[in-house]
């Protein structure tokens, strides 16, 4: 399952990224070769082999109507340039990617893949109109493939997140762990477990009462509805370290870790602490109007989840992934 | 005190009392604290370098997935359908980025707050959704990882039928009580 699942986010997002670069190209989003006329003003007077500064202004409606942008309101543009000629009408104008920039060229710089923090346009007519104003006729760098060069981009970005998300885990886990093990060396973790015993033997059956694995399970489920997700992914690790232990099969999932898994990936949770935050930062009248409705969300969720969980490990196709154990062991005794 | 009070007071005290509660326990028990403690942490580290693969493989996918603007085609199809149950298509990304990113989840969350105001239906509907489900393959891919399950069996049906239910159930309980 997760085999088709995955393959099928990485095609789906390669096939639609270059068919978005096909489709961009063939209608020339980026205006590559085109020449974009704007007014220029410069703080001196320009001369070859030299860089002077000054500003880009072009009408809001022109810019509109040559990217063909849908929604842009902006009145006039006006952004800073570094112009460096090589002759009388023939240089470079650059253009500096800062907050005010308007989006669709920020997109381009962003587009380029390199020196994102500008625009390089080849300058092809150069007019005179005032003192130190002049009429030019610009054509910007190719900008083309954005969507692959983002995926690109991504791969790298989202391998490195993955790590660092991995390596944050480190230290909490380890004090839970530790906390963790004084709780199973004192009895408390079995305490713990066998007061769960009622609501917990039917949701794991195969977990034997008083086992270690049912006080992690508890304890985790307890950090979930407090909405401590810093303790509850420890917790939930170390379950799974004790459910692990009672599996028969090491690479496969048992019955107990599928049902335990789709407990912490519904959001059965007491209080929404983030969207809470998120809302009160945003001037809500009420942020917390929103706990019952997620209550009964998450709770929906949760007994959708167990149900389905354990409707499933009945079927034949998911049966059959445990049960090949057996044979395999013989196999390997033999 | 309201609901929100109690529960708030409960959060902060609930793991300084946990820890408290062991640590005085076990050494009632005469447990050796100190060292029992050292030797359960010491794992810490391993566990998160088991997740590394998972979360590599998993996280990329998602990545790509996401910068390739696959979502907005998505959205594109899928809209006619929910237009028939009365689900808003601003609230579709939201739908369905919650189970892949926690990250793009809260990003897409933030956003329809800032446009349509937190307390509008959507903004409601929107942290209602965010709060109702967990980021399904992030936890699939860490907890599973933490113990090298390759074989997730049922696990990625059965969280997907849980997120659906609790967007669906959100959406629904979100029209009843605040539409």
């Amino acid at each position: 399952m997760m085999n088709y699942i995955w393959l099928a986010l990485i095609i789906i997002g390669i096939i639609t990224a270059v068919g978005t670069d096909i489709y961009e190209s063939s209608v020339n989003k980026y205006r590559n070769n085109v020449e974009f006329n704007a007014l220029i003003e410069l703080k001196e007077k320009p001369s070859a082999e030299t860089q002077v500064k000054g500003i880009l202004k072009v009408s809001g409606e022109y810019y509109k109507n040559f990217y063909a942008l849908k929604n842009f309101n902006q009145d006039t543009i006006k952004n800073e340039i570094t112009l460096r000629l090589k002759s009388e009408t023939a240089g470079t104008v650059i253009l500096s990617i800062s907050e005010t920039t308007p989006d669709f060229w920020k997109l381009m710089a962003k587009g380029k893949g390199t020196n994102t923090d500008k625009l390089i346009a080849n300058v092809v007519k150069l007019e005179e109109v005032n003192e130190n104003t002049y009429k030019a006729s610009l054509i910007f760098e190719r900008v083309s493939l954005v969507k692959i060069k983002q995926v690109l981009n991504a791969v790298i970005e989202y391998a490195d997140i993955a790590v660092k998300i991995a390596i944050g885990l480190i230290g909490i886990m380890a004090l839970w762990l530790g906390v963790m093990k004084i709780g199973e060396l004192a009895g408390l973790i079995n305490l713990l477990a066998k007061v769960v015993k009622p609501l917990t033997k039917r949701l794991f059956p195969d977990i034997p009462p008083e086992h270690p694995a049912v006080g992690a399970i508890i304890m985790n489920i307890s950090a979930n509805m407090l909405g401590l997700g810093n303790a509850a992914t420890p917790l939930g690790l170390k379950a799974m370290e004790e459910l692990q232990k009672l599996n028969p099969k090491k690479d496969t999932a048992s019955d107990s870790m599928v049902t335990f898994l789709v407990i912490n990936t519904s959001g059965m949770t007491l209080i929404p602490a983030t969207a809470i935050a998120v809302r009160a930062a945003l001037g809500s009248g009420d942020p917390a109007a929103i706990i019952s409705t997620t209550i009964v969300g998450g709770f929906a969720a949760t007994v959708a989840g167990v149900t389905a969980a354990k409707i499933l490990q009945r079927l034949k196709v998911f049966k059959k992934e445990i049960e090949e154990n057996g044979e395999n062991k013989k196999e390997l005794e033999q | 005190m309201s609901f929100k009070d109690i529960m708030n007071i409960i959060s902060v005290i609930a793991i300084p009392f946990v820890i408290f509660t062991f640590l005085i326990y076990g050494f009632a028990k005469k447990v050796k604290v100190y060292e029992s403690f050292v030797e359960g942490a010491k794992e810490g580290f391993n566990v998160a370098v088991r997740i590394i693969p998972y979360l590599v493989a998993m996280l990329v996918a998602i990545g790509i997935f996401r910068a390739s603007g696959a979502m907005d085609v998505l959205v594109a199809i899928l809209s006619p359908i929910t237009n028939l149950i009365g689900f808003p298509a601003e609230a579709l990304p939201m739908a369905l980025m919650r189970p892949l990113s926690g990250s793009g989840s809260l990003g897409i969350m933030t956003e329809i707050m800032k446009t349509y105001g937190p307390d509008s239906f959507l903004g409601i509907l929107v942290s209602t959704m965010y709060g109702s489900t967990e980021t399904t393959f992030y936890v699939l891919a860490v907890y599973f990882g933490s113990v090298n399950i390759r074989k997730t069996r049922h696990a990625v049906i059965a969280g997907v039928i849980s997120d659906l239910t609790g967007l669906l159930t959100a959406f629904f309980i979100c029209k009843l009580v605040f539409g």
